[in-house]
């Protein structure tokens, strides 16, 4: 048989199968082994299942886990609308160079970003000094760091140029002219932007939204180095089941749980966004 | 309203950029605490960076990774981008589907499932299996760049090539990898890029190997140290360099070919 260009997409197929599919396979598989003497038995219990099911710490943390996607989706749409919208105003030459603006903090390490973030929020930090020295405040603010408030802003900026660059493609799109008769027939630019140009970039925001949700639920560095005591996170409970408790079956089924979860509300966010009439309408066309 | 969105630019880059410009700033600072206001410019941390042997170490382990995991990228992502383009290609949007997993599937929850299955099949963990992860999760990344520039291709170009009594591969060779060079050396970049930013993945898989985010990783639950800044804002910079260089030379490319054309 000759081989044609489409079978190329076998030996790719095959390397996701074998490096994502077998290993979350397995973790269905293992949640309903058994643990004896420190070996994993093969069986077909449902010991960590029913543990997990009672477990209000797991589902504590699974709840927050959706949380801080949520929230990190929200912000990241919030400040990114404004941004995607100036980019699309940019001339084709200062395209490029935001582009690259944009994606470098993107690619500075996951260790980088969160020492840089410390060195700025501590209580002697560059955030701290300026607001003493402006005489705001008489005491370092201590919620900077180490705080819910350091994981949320933290998500946002780690997720930001995602939500942007997923914004201002769907932007860009826009007929120009469309907006441009809003406001001649008299619609303020909130109304502009609230009745053409927000239903008309929704798919943006839905692919957005579906990434930065991703992965912001699923991230366990930040809250961990950062988040102090609020740091716990789902994850982190999987690793240490996984690690130091040697609990694989719970270990799996905790980590599957959440990866349910997640699949199920970023699919909702997903439909709900595309349930608008503009997003219809630009998907109709395509 | 230009200058409205002139100044929503200034200010979104300078939020992007802050943490980044504060730990270049403490990284010149002559002083061990890491507190405002700035004391004086020093290379000393710099001077200590360049004769600490273990960040020598974890800097060429860091560094020998991410070369295969930018080429393994690039190859899989042409051959996913090859198929994603290919005429008469029924499973495409199953395809499609199929390469978004590593980018939706929690980096953290992916490692510690291949953890358990390298485990229970005996493949050690170390450099091989860190660098296979990681090209995993840099291949929807890297197809995403190549099949972008490939769908806007004029496919007349190739019919043309094949008509005129090309092979697949002389077509392939001599008309499309032209086109697409520049788009390679992004897959290529980011790849390598990824790689050096990643610290997930590095903690379920590295075994023994150390690359410079874990050795970091480790220090940072200690205290922070200046010359960790100074490692920091040079790993910063090599990136930096890493994007410029491809950017460069897509451009010389892209330049090239308008001449060409």
């Amino acid at each position: 048989m000759m081989v044609r260009q489409r079978h190329l997409a076998l030996p790719v197929a095959a390397a996701i199968v074998a490096g994502c599919l077998a290993p979350l396979a397995v973790l269905v598989a293992f949640s309903f082994y058994e643990v004896e003497d420190f070996d994993l038995v093969p069986a077909f219990s449902f010991r960590a299942w029913g543990e997990l099911a009672v477990s209000s710490t797991d589902w504590f943390l699974i709840g927050k886990a959706v949380l801080s996607g949520l929230s990190a989706t929200v912000f990241t749409a919030i400040l990114g609308y404004p941004v995607a919208l100036a980019l699309t105003r940019l001339a084709t030459s200062g395209k490029g160079l935001a582009i690259i603006v944009l994606l470098t903090p993107l690619y500075t390490g996951e260790i980088v970003r969160i020492y840089a973030w410390r060195i700025v929020l501590g209580g002697e930090g560059l955030v701290n000094t300026l607001l003493q020295g402006l005489g705001v405040i008489d005491e370092p603010l201590k919620f900077l760091l180490f705080s819910p408030f350091t994981i949320g802003l933290v998500l946002t900026y780690n997720n930001l140029p995602y939500m942007v660059l997923a914004i201002w493609v769907s932007a860009e799109m826009v007929d120009r002219r469309l907006i441009e008769a809003a406001r001649d027939l008299g619609a303020r630019p909130v109304d502009a932007f609230f009745r053409v140009i927000f239903p008309l970039t929704t798919p943006g925001l839905a692919a957005g939204s579906l990434t930065v949700f991703a992965l912001a639920a699923g991230e366990m560095l930040t809250p961990s180095l950062l988040g102090g005591t609020s740091g716990s996170t789902a994850m982190a409970l999987v690793d240490n089941l996984f690690g130091t408790a040697f609990d694989w079956p719970l270990a799996s089924a905790l980590a599957l749980a959440l990866l349910a979860t997640l699949f199920l509300v970023a699919s909702a966010m997903a439909g709900l966004l595309l349930r608008f009439k503009g997003a219809r309408a630009v998907m109709g066309r395509v | 309203m230009r200058r409205a969105s002139l100044c929503v630019l200034i200010v979104a880059a300078a939020f992007l950029y802050l943490p980044l410009v504060v730990l270049t700033a403490f990284s010149f600072n002559d002083s061990a605490l890491m507190a405002f206001p700035l004391s004086g410019f020093t290379f000393e941390w710099y001077r200590e960076l360049a004769q600490n042997d273990n960040f020598l170490k974890g800097f060429v382990t860091s560094f020998l990774i991410s070369q295969p995991v930018g080429i393994l990228a690039m190859l899989f992502g042409l051959m996913a981008s090859l198929a994603l383009t290919a005429p008469g290609f029924r499973w495409r949007g199953l395809f499609a589907v199929l390469l978004l997993i590593p980018f939706l599937v929690p980096k953290s929850v992916l490692s510690i499932a291949q953890a358990m299955i390298m485990s229970r099949i005996g493949f050690e963990r170390g450099a091989t299996a860190l660098i296979l992860a990681q090209s995993l999760v840099a291949l929807p990344f890297a197809t995403a760049l190549i099949s972008a520039v490939m769908v806007r291709l004029d496919p007349r170009l190739i019919e043309a090539a094949r008509d005129l009594g090309a092979s697949p591969w002389q077509a392939f060779l001599r008309v499309l990898l032209p086109q697409i060079r520049p788009a390679l050396s992004g897959a290529y970049s980011v790849g390598v890029i990824l790689s050096l930013a990643d610290l997930t993945i590095a903690m379920f898989l590295a075994g023994r190997t150390q690359p410079l985010s874990l050795m970091v990783a480790s220090e940072f639950r200690r205290e922070l140290r200046p010359d960790l800044n100074a490692m920091q804002v040079v790993v910063l910079v090599l990136t930096a360099v890493l994007v410029g260089l491809s950017e460069a030379y897509r451009r010389r490319r892209l330049h090239k070919l308008a001449a060409n054309a």
